[in-house]
């Protein structure tokens, strides 16, 4: 039903833009999602990207999420136990990044622009602590990084693909899974024409606990000793009562 | 059926935890222990922060350990000075084993060392009892009649602070007792067990404790410093999970009612000789995840 009413919308939207002289090069989006609650039946969510352009071009669409400093840690040997022998911090890293495109990378632009847009992983910049001869280092830890996060279905192995419902009216389906980082997510929208950018838009929505969820963990970082209390009186309780309940003898 | 822990911020399937919960609350109820030392290791295995599976443990247990000592309690076999004697040390041993996890969480190495550590806590308290029952099953001979406690015949008995247990009819000095506390509030925090299997020996060997009043006195001190610990943890570190305590909790509450009534089919040198084979068998388990390479030699931690 939401999406019905969306789509209406989008679609208006498409109309009164195309009669508008403004819109010589221009293309919005936005998002079926303003929030994607997580409560304690969650387990990811799907949303989709809509958006409009005056002129027929190539889209791109890439999320972003809320950027964490993010530890990468190698494993080896000692005393033939494996644990973690180095590591290397990046900061900001997007907790959580996705792109959709309408057609191959290679042929929307050249890599430099893409780059310079944060269109794919490799324009993804991770910013480490340490000595710039590391730089090998860096890049495997940096490899390795973005190898964990596809794994875990926070970064993606392959670009989404981005459908024409009309020449100019354009949607783009994602999906994010349960453990998704909290946060604010925002979505660029880039068309390009003949591989020359001509026109972004961006919008944002937030991840985010909500209902019973949120509350415990709200609860629990606002009133931590009070929070304490209640589960060892929980505790107290379900103690109590398995001895009752098993006092027949 | 999925469910999301709030604080560990990831989703778990619910039929595993319960399951998880009733296993322990059977063998707690079977063989009066407190199952740390299988819930914790278990839920990392499952994905679950190593800090949210030690504090959400420790919480529950407050519970195990509460349904423990009423029993005990009924009977009158509580020495309750003991137990807070024995408290005030645990709870500086929290405090150290709540700071030593933070360190081990810092330097990158608490994944190794929580399995380590109960590798070897685990195999050493396996195989002794192991080999007690075994001996006991050949000799046909109950446990050996120890000669005089430790503190009567060394120079422990000269340590200051002497206190009367009248309960226990003993004139020692509190720094034992608090001293054992130490060593289990270290074990709450750090490992999220009770740390009985220590507590115990050291009580009735090295305090001379009557030992009718042992087990009850030690599940006193367990549930308080648990509390402790709880409170520490989630003060802390946030990282004590309500909706996962609360599937623990209760899946043991129902394992419980299992394990007694089985439990008491099971003659003592058979119960003590299954445990000692699970105690083994989880120290294989994790000893191997030790060695065997890893799948992936990276890993990665999104810092909050």
């Amino acid at each position: 039903m939401k999406k019905i009413i969306f789509f209406t919308i989008a679609a208006l939207a498409c109309f009164i833009m195309s009669q508008n002289a403004y819109a010589q090069h221009s293309m919005h989006i936005d998002v079926s999602e303003k929030q994607v609650g997580i409560n304690t039946g969650f387990t990811g969510a799907s949303f989709s990207v809509f958006g409009t352009t005056a002129h027929a071009g190539d889209i791109a669409i890439a999320i972003y999420g809320p950027p964490k400093d993010t530890t990468v840690r190698h494993k080896g040997q000692f005393l033939g136990m494996w644990m973690n022998k180095d590591s290397l911090s990046f900061y900001n890293v997007p907790a959580y990044y996705d792109i959709a495109l309408s057609i191959p990378a290679s042929q929307i632009s050249d890599y430099e622009t893409l780059l310079d847009n944060y269109i794919g992983l490799d324009s993804l910049e991770f910013r480490y602590r340490g000595r710039k001869s590391n730089e090998d280092k860096a890049a495997r830890f940096r490899e390795a990084l973005i190898h964990n996060k596809q794994l875990a279905g926070h970064y993606p192995l392959a670009p989404r693909n981005i459908e024409f419902i009309t020449e100019k009216f354009f949607r783009a389906d994602f999906h994010v899974p349960s453990d998704v980082p909290t946060g604010r997510y925002s979505i660029k929208g880039f068309i390009f024409e003949d591989g020359v950018l001509t026109a972004q838009s961006a919008v944002s929505f937030d991840v985010a606990q909500v209902g019973l969820s949120a509350r415990v963990f709200r609860f629990a970082y606002a009133d931590s000793f009070i929070y304490s209390l209640l589960a060892i009186f929980m505790a107290l309780i379900a103690g109590a009562g398995a001895h009752y309940t098993l006092r027949r003898d | 059926m999925e469910i999301y822990l709030p604080l560990a911020e990831m989703t778990v399937p619910a039929e595993a935890v319960m399951a998880l919960g009733t296993g322990v609350g059977f063998l707690s109820g079977m063989f009066g222990v407190g199952g740390g030392f299988l819930t914790t290791p278990l839920l990392i295995f499952m994905g679950v922060p190593s800090a949210i599976a030690v504090g959400t443990q420790a919480n529950q247990l407050v519970a195990s350990s509460l349904s423990g000592v009423l029993g005990h309690w009924r009977r009158g076999n509580v020495d309750i000075k003991m137990a807070l004697v024995m408290l005030t040390g645990s709870v500086f041993g929290s405090l150290i084993g709540v700071f030593l996890f933070k360190l081990m969480q810092h330097v990158g190495q608490i994944d190794f060392i929580i399995p380590f550590l109960y590798v070897v806590i685990l195999s050493l308290m396996g195989g002794s009892m192991f080999w007690d029952s075994i001996k006991g099953l050949i000799w046909k001979k109950g446990p050996q009649k120890r000669s005089k406690a430790f503190y009567k015949t060394s120079i422990l008995r000269y340590m200051p602070y002497r206190m009367k247990f009248p309960r226990s009819r003993l004139y020692i000095s509190a720094l034992l007792p608090a001293g054992i506390g130490f060593i289990g509030g270290i074990l709450v925090a750090v490992l999220g067990i009770g740390g009985g299997f220590l507590m115990v020996p050291a009580m009735i060997y090295v305090l001379g404790m009557p030992i009718l009043l042992v087990a009850g006195t030690s599940l006193l001190q367990i549930m308080l410093s648990s509390i402790v610990t709880t409170i520490m943890h989630a003060m802390a570190n946030q990282s004590v999970d309500l909706v996962l305590a609360a599937f623990l909790i209760v899946g043991g509450v129902i394992g419980a009612q299992f394990g007694v009534r089985v439990g008491k089919h099971v003659k003592g040198i058979y119960a003590r000789l299954i445990l000692s084979a699970i105690f083994i068998l989880i120290s294989v388990r994790l000893g191997m995840q030790l060695f065997i390479e890893p799948s992936s030699l990276y890993e990665i931690e999104v810092m909050l």
